[in-house]
This record gives C-alpha cells, sequence and structure tokens, in this order.
C-alpha cells in the first residue's frame, strides 16, 4: 500500500477519478455478455500505465457501481483475479410497472439450476439432458429459441461462470456432471428457488431438509453481506 | 417403526425431476391435445404443443431467484466516428 | 433539493439500462413505483429533478438519460445514451464489425434520403459493396431482425427507418458527421426525418409530422411559419398520449 500512496502523489485527484470512471464503463461494457472481468485484461486495456495504483482505481469504480448502479463488484475467483456484477436490488417482479425483456435462455438456466440444487449440488449430465427432453428441448438437435442448446449449456452458461461442466474421471464412455458455477453462487438465491419448487410441487419448502438447511445457511450469508455494502 | 419412518421420510423429500418437469410443463401453458388419454396410453407422455412464448414464461416466473444486474447497451461510441464518403451527385 | 441518490434512483437508472427507452408516461409511472419501493419522498411533478440528479452521477461515466421526440407519435421518450467514443466502449460486442459497417451505411443512406426510410432491397444492395466481410442475405435480414429487436431501427411495411432510441443517442454525432444533409426541424430544432418541407423554393423548412400536426392544429389556413407562403402538404392528426 505504501507503493499505492507512493503511486497516488504523482497523479491528480481528476487522473484517478477519470481512470476509475473508465474501468466502470468496461465492467458495464463486458457485463453485457456476462462473462466475468479478469484483472489482467482489466489492467491491459484500461489501467495501462497507472498499475501501481490499481487497488484505489478499482476502489472508486467499485464505489461509483454501488451508489450510482446498485450494483456489486464481486472478486467470484480470488486466485485468478475474476469480477462480476451482482445487483444490490431484489427483483421487483410483477409490481414493477415497466416490463423488462424477458430473456428465454433465463428460464433454461433456471431450470438446470433447479435441477443441480434439488439433487444435492452435482448431478451427472444426463439428468440434465432428460430433463429438458420432457421440456420438449432436445440437446442433439437444434432449437428454435436456443439454437445449439448443448453449446448454450456447456459453453455460453460455463463461461459466464452460471455452471460448471466437468468430466466425471475414469469413465467409459466419456460422462460430465454438473455444479453451480461461482457466478450463479454469487447471484442465484438457494431460499428462492426452494420457495418457488414449493409453489410448483404445492409442498411445504422445509419438507426438502437438506436443501432448507443449505439455502438458509452458506448461501444466505454470502448474500446478505452483499447485500448492503459499504455506503 | 423407525426405520419405517425415515424410509418414509427420506422418499417424502427425494427430489424426482420429472415431476418437477410435469409441473414446469404447465407453468409453459403447455396446451394437452384433445386425445390426451389415447396418446397416453401409447406412451406418448411427450404431446401437447408449447405455446410460443413458454420458455419467456419460465424465465419471468424464475426472475426472483436471480440478482442479475441489468446491462447497458449503446449504439453511439461503439464504432470509429467517420464522415460518410462525399454524396455521388445524379443529376 | 437533495442531490444525492438512493435506491429509487438506482432502481430507475437499472430500469433504464433494461429497455433503453420508455416513453413518459411510463418514466412517470416508473418514477412512482421506484420512490414507493425504497419508500422515497415522491413528487409527481418532479421527474425531471429526478432524472437530473441520476445525470449528475452518470456524468463522469458519459452517460446520460436524454429525452427526445418520437417522429412517429409525437410523445416525448426517454433514453439511456453514451456519449463518449473510446478505447473502451469500442469493445462493445453486440455487434460484430461488419455488422457495425453496414449500420453506418444504413445511417448514411437514410440521412441522405428524402423521407428519411430505407427499404430492405436498398439495404441489400449496400451489403454487396462492404468492405470488411461480406454479410450473406440472410445474414442481413437476421441482423435487421436483431436491431429492430433491440430499438435501433424501426420497421414498417418492409422499410427501416431509424427508431426513436436510435435518434436520441445518436443525434449529435448525426449533427456533426453529416453537416451538409442533416434536417433540422423549424418547431422544436430537433434533427427530423420523417417531415414536411416548404415548398417555397427559398424556403424550404422542414417540420416534423407531429410538429406539423400540434402546431397548425386548428388553424383555417396553414401557412409557413417561416415565410407565410400557404403550406400545401396534409396536416396529420395530433396522436394522443396512451391512456393510463
Ligand atoms: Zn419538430
Ligand atoms: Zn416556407
Amino acid at each position: 500500500t505504501s507503493q499505492v500512496q507512493r503511486g497516488l502523489e504523482k497523479v491528480t485527484e481528476a487522473q484517478v477519478d477519470q481512470k476509475s470512471a473508465e474501468v466502470v464503463q468496461y465492467f458495464l461494457l463486458k457485463d453485457q455478455k456476462k462473462v466475468p472481468v479478469r484483472r489482467a485484461d482489466l489492467v491491459k486495456h484500461v489501467v495501462k500505465e497507472h498499475r501501481n495504483i490499481y487497488p484505489e482505481i478499482i476502489k472508486r469504480a467499485a464505489r461509483t457501481l454501488d451508489q450510482v448502479f446498485g450494483l456489486k463488484l464481486v472478486e467470484i475467483d480470488p486466485k485468478n483475479h475474476m469480477y462480476i456484477l451482482v445487483n444490490n436490488l431484489e427483483t421487483s417482479g410483477d409490481a414493477s410497472p415497466t416490463t423488462r425483456p424477458t430473456d428465454p435462455k433465463r428460464g433454461l438456466l433456471f431450470v438446470i439450476l433447479s435441477v443441480i440444487f434439488m439433487k444435492g449440488g452435482v448431478v451427472r449430465e444426463n439428468v440434465v439432458w432428460n430433463t429438458l427432453k420432457k421440456l420438449r428441448v432436445d440437446p442433439g438437435e437444434k432449437h428454435d429459441e436456443f439454437g445449439d442448446v448443448k453449446k448454450v449449456v456447456t459453453d455460453e452458461f460455463v463461461r459466464q461462470r452460471y455452471l460448471e461442466f466437468q468430466r466425471i474421471p475414469h469413465t467409459e464412455p466419456v460422462e460430465h456432471e454438473f455444479r453451480w458455477g461461482q457466478r450463479a453462487e454469487a447471484e442465484v438465491s438457494k431460499a428462492k428457488i426452494l420457495e418457488f419448487m414449493g409453489q410448483l410441487h404445492d409442498r411445504d419448502p422445509q419438507s426438502w431438509t437438506q436443501q432448507y438447511k443449505e439455502a438458509h445457511s452458506s448461501q444466505n450469508s454470502s448474500q446478505q453481506a452483499g447485500g448492503s455494502s459499504q455506503r | 417403526g423407525k426405520e419405517k419412518a425415515t424410509q418414509l421420510f427420506s422418499e417424502g423429500t427425494a427430489f424426482d425431476p420429472s415431476a418437477f418437469a410435469e409441473h414446469l410443463l404447465s407453468v409453459m401453458g403447455i396446451n394437452r391435445l384433445e386425445d390426451e388419454e389415447d396418446e397416453q396410453q401409447n406412451g406418448g407422455a411427450v404431446d401437447g404443443y408449447l405455446p410460443q412464448d413458454a420458455w419467456h414464461r419460465v424465465a419471468r416466473r424464475a426472475e426472483c431467484c436471480f440478482r442479475t444486474a441489468p446491462s447497458f447497451h449503446y449504439m453511439f461510441g461503439s464504432f470509429h466516428a467517420e464522415p460518410p464518403p462525399p454524396k455521388q451527385r445524379t443529376e | 433539493m437533495s442531490r444525492q441518490m438512493g435506491d429509487s434512483h438506482r432502481r430507475f437508472l437499472q430500469t433504464m439500462m433494461a429497455n433503453g427507452i420508455i416513453d413518459e408516461q411510463g418514466a412517470k409511472t416508473l418514477h412512482q413505483h421506484c420512490c414507493q419501493t425504497h419508500n422515497a419522498q415522491y413528487a409527481p411533478d418532479r421527474l425531471d429533478d429526478f432524472i437530473d440528479t441520476i445525470n449528475s452521477k452518470l456524468q463522469p461515466m458519459f452517460m446520460q438519460i436524454r429525452k427526445g421526440m418520437s417522429e412517429d407519435n409525437g410523445h416525448q421518450y426517454y433514453a439511456l445514451v453514451n456519449m463518449v467514443e473510446n478505447d473502451v466502449t469500442r469493445m462493445t460486442s453486440d455487434y460484430a464489425d461488419n455488422e457495425l459497417e453496414l449500420f453506418r451505411k444504413m445511417m448514411d443512406l437514410i440521412v441522405g434520403s428524402e423521407d428519411g426510410k430505407l427499404s430492405s432491397i436498398d439495404i441489400l444492395n449496400s451489403a454487396d459493396s462492404m468492405t470488411t466481410k461480406k454479410l450473406k442475405k440472410s445474414e442481413v435480414e437476421h441482423l435487421l431482425n436483431r436491431l429492430v429487436q433491440d430499438k435501433w431501427l424501426s420497421e414498417k411495411r418492409g422499410e427501416y427507418t431509424l427508431s426513436t432510441r436510435c435518434i436520441i443517442e445518436m443525434e449529435p454525432y448525426i449533427r456533426t458527421m453529416y453537416q451538409d444533409q442533416v434536417k433540422v426541424c423549424h418547431i422544436c430544432h430537433a434533427i427530423a426525418f420523417q417531415c414536411q418541407i416548404c415548398e417555397n423554393p427559398t424556403c424550404g423548412i422542414k417540420i416534423h409530422n407531429p410538429c406539423v400536426a400540434r402546431y397548425f392544429k386548428g388553424r383555417t389556413e396553414p401557412r409557413c411559419p417561416a415565410c407565410e407562403d400557404f403550406w400545401p402538404h396534409e396536416i396529420p392528426e395530433v396522436r394522443r398520449l396512451r391512456s393510463q
């Protein structure tokens, strides 16, 4: 940090603000496709010669995202330094007068995340494909709305970090399994999914004991902490 | 007795993706064919057709589970500003 | 008045991000909804102040919620726009380079046209003269659909116009880039594509169709507001706001 301090002495306040505004632009831009931002790319494309004061720049960018846009900057992968944006505001749902455009892929993603969560956190790919088939989506065929479904699920959703899709070792023929990705952990509420499951099955969400426990422990604590960040 | 109770309980709490899918089909507004019974006897549980907005309906219902950031899209600034080529006179 | 943003402002801004553009009535309802959701003080007649507060905080990012008129129905709209072009903004990936090239060609043609419209045949023809990777016919059609869906173009009976969102965001760009060609409305002074033109050759002022409707409403003999000549065009009806 002393290095940062020394760096800060060489630039004007306005320069730091301008850089952090560009960083905000960059985060918003990258979020168009929901792909996480790598610190290395951020430095290369935006921060550039001001890399010595990077921590200060990112701190101000996070503050702007929070205070102006109501968005939280989350470092999902501290090892590889990757960031995503998560909403601080709850969805107002039906109460909102302007209907936000809905993305049908969101429905697809929801189904897969639900199955994984309800099955205890990890499922073999077949479970997912079979469920989708029942919903008239065949991963082997081109879908009117989703196009190449297999690509959307195992490539797009994985790149966005909603899903993890990994090979199960020592299987012949090759088999994969699905887990929640880091973005899903930060962005999706297990408690709300369980609530929805209860409505669908006409059951008390608490009757899924394991899932209920999971939904109201780990995830809640991480989300609550994020919900109201430093203002 | 106790064994039976735990067994029943675990059966009760098991999650069945097929049942889930069936429930979802109604959320999606599935339109079962009139001769549904015949179809089902033929093992045709996959019959009936979904409306155009079927996946939009799921998406809308699921929206409350997500805390997704809205994204900002723009046209200005996405390409290099360049004056247009001089107009050819047609006279 | 407080210039500090609250969650009500943030929710309003987020809805603008998600939608890109909303009409005035929608903005009013949204304003109320956002204030009520977050128990913020709600003043129905202070929508523009509310938006100014947001804009003052958006300024460092060169973003703005900007007001403009629809050439189609004459109503006011609010659009969230980007105001800067730099290395970062050009990294956007909504459209590929060749798609953007075609879009710019379309703008050239629309700005240079009499009526601000472009047929799909004209668009397909100009796709033939692209310098970047050429687009196939089906790709052009797909692109046009996306541009309409993303609210950059409007389509009516096979003819394309720049959408209200596009005009609001691109107005400063169009004014600088097409200085000699751009038409400006004599009444509201905004750029005009769909408009009527005074037939007096020494005058030739332009007026938006909705501005024509409003200006000549109730006048028995329409005369040009600049040269006093008879206004020979059909006077459209004033389009009423949607009820809500
Ligand atoms: Zn006008
Ligand atoms: Zn005149």
